[in-house]
């Protein structure tokens, strides 16, 4: 069932939220010892928001749709009274007194809070291994990875604990899982949700958005959170528009960039199939399938890394001196930022600007781009490398190769399921839009998702 | 390529140097990605950083 089905449900007293929130965490209770999916459950507190959503819902009161559904956040978004680790022994104990802006608009919509999802420690990786608190499994094929960082959230969506569960996206945390898990994940563009109230990882590459089972569920969250927040100084004031796509929404003149270089290259051949596949259905409806040339992502990727190498290692100084509470690969990452000079940060910033111009004039030739989002589907828990064609490429690098650089631009990019491997195991599609277009990325997924279903 | 545990000690950065050797090949890597780009940013370039001066408001 996905989010909208369960509105629908809800609205015509064939459930209620009571029911919801019980199947809920009768799910969590199945699948969590194996999965190992959520953090913390909030067993009391959902109860309690469910019956309050029941009785508004009862007295005509209708926050729209988000109202009464059971959700969970990513713990890495403050909760008041509830603990939020940043899956770090450093955060073991911390309780904040306040809600992150996305938690406190969500539970102005009524959403029910289940619980707080598990993710990478401190969100600084994509395999979502643990060291403190056990790797999460993915629920495809539990020998998997679910990808990261928000790992528990993807895991959590797809084994169907949640309809919706919250993550956040520093170089793909977002877009990775969903496509490793086979759920929709959208990273908005930068301003468009607060992060407010977000432990954060990287000053200017970290964005928060839903993944979901639809790509209108999505909608509808996006909706929910999205708008001008002036506690956070890169919130943007642009409005919002509707989100949600019309049923049947047609696609047709639209123009679909497919990269002609680096985006097709190094993959799964399995991957390839299916993106180019998506893109032939895209076509069949109406849309216009361009060959497009993009900007050098290679550089744009390295400039990535050095940006959330340098800020993630300033950000965390403070506590690096107790090398021990940290897993290995994280630490490794605040080493290697610790070693850049100043002048390299600066320069990544400055050819950041230069990458963002560049790129603004593809825009001209087409409304959206297809790429896959990961080369992969989901390797292995404990695989290092992994083989595509004639190369063997480093795990974090491969999941991150095709993600990382839209975070460095902040356009909005959508990662929706488009098949399934050899193995049964799921592939994305990433759909890259122009900045604050994310109704025209929606819209475009939803055709697809219409005529795939 | 640059020595960076002659780095690590230079700022007194206390990274045991088996951990140096295990992120030099990454640090190299990205060496050679990242320094080619930095030689040809025009001067005008500004970073992407912002910072806001906002005006004093009586409250």
């Amino acid at each position: 069932m996905t989010l909208l089905e369960a509105v629908r449900a809800l609205r015509r007293r064939a459930v209620s939220s009571a029911e919801l929130t019980e199947f809920s965490l009768q799910r969590i209770a199945e699948l969590n010892p194996t999965l190992n999916a959520m953090l913390t459950v909030i067993e009391d507190g959902a109860r309690e928001q469910a019956k309050a959503a029941d009785k508004e819902l009862s007295r005509g009161v209708d926050r729209g749709p988000l109202h009464g559904i059971p959700i969970a956040v990513k713990d890495v978004f403050e909760t008041c009274g509830v603990r939020t680790t940043c899956g770090s022994v450093i955060f073991l104990h911390h309780i904040p007194q306040r809600d992150a802006a996305v938690v406190e608009r969500l539970a102005a919509a009524g959403a029910v809070l289940v619980g707080k999802a598990g993710m990478h420690e401190l969100a600084y990786g994509i395999t979502s291994n643990n060291p403190h608190f056990g790797a999460i499994h993915n629920p495809c094929n539990p020998e998997h990875i679910p990808g990261g960082s928000s790992g528990g959230s993807g895991a959590a969506v797809a084994s169907e604990m949640v309809f919706m569960a919250m993550g956040s996206d520093t170089g793909g945390s977002i877009r990775i899982p969903a496509s490793f898990c086979g759920t929709v994940g959208l990273k908005p563009t930068s301003g468009r949700v607060s992060r407010y109230g977000v432990m954060p990882l990287d000053f200017s590459l970290d964005h928060m958005g839903p993944l979901t089972r639809s790509v209108r569920d999505t909608a509808v969250t996006l909706q929910a959170i999205a708008g001008f927040d002036p506690r956070d100084e890169t919130s943007s004031q642009e409005p919002v528009p509707n989100y949600l796509p019309e049923p049947r929404c047609s696609i047709r003149g639209l123009r679909i960039g497919l990269p002609q270089n680096f985006y097709f290259e190094r993959l799964d051949p399995d991957v390839n199939i299916a993106v180019r596949r998506m893109a032939a259905t895209a076509e069949s409806l109406g849309a216009c399938i361009l060959p497009v040339r993009v900007p050098d992502i290679e550089a744009l990727n390295a400039i990535g890394r050095v940006i959330l190498l340098a800020e993630a290692s300033a950000l965390m100084e403070k506590y690096i001196g107790n090398r021990d509470q940290f897993g290995s690969d994280v630490v490794a990452l605040f080493d290697q930022g610790r070693l850049l000079p100043a002048t390299d940060y600066v320069n990544a910033q400055r050819l950041r600007r230069m990458m963002q111009r560049e790129f603004a004039g593809l825009w001209a030739q087409v409304d959206c781009l297809f790429t896959p989002t990961t080369p992969m589907a989901a390797p292995r828990i404990g695989d290092k490398t992994v083989h595509l064609g004639e190369f063997v490429e480093d795990v974090r690098l491969a999941a991150t190769r095709l993600v990382r650089g839209i975070n460095v631009l902040g356009l909005p990019a959508l990662s929706i399921p488009c098949g399934r491997d050899s193995q049964g195991l799921p592939v994305g599609l990433q759909i890259i839009g122009r900045p604050f277009d994310e109704a025209l990325i929606l819209r475009v997924a939803a055709a697809l998702e219409d005529a795939t279903l | 390529m640059k020595k960076w545990k002659k780095i690590a000690e230079a700022y007194d950065l206390r990274i045991p140097e088996s951990d140096i050797e295990r992120i030099a090949p990454s640090l190299d890597a990205l060496e050679s990605a990242f320094r080619p780009l930095t030689k040809n940013i025009p001067d005008d370039v500004e970073p992407a950083i912002t910072f806001r001066v906002l005006p004093e408001t009586d409250e």
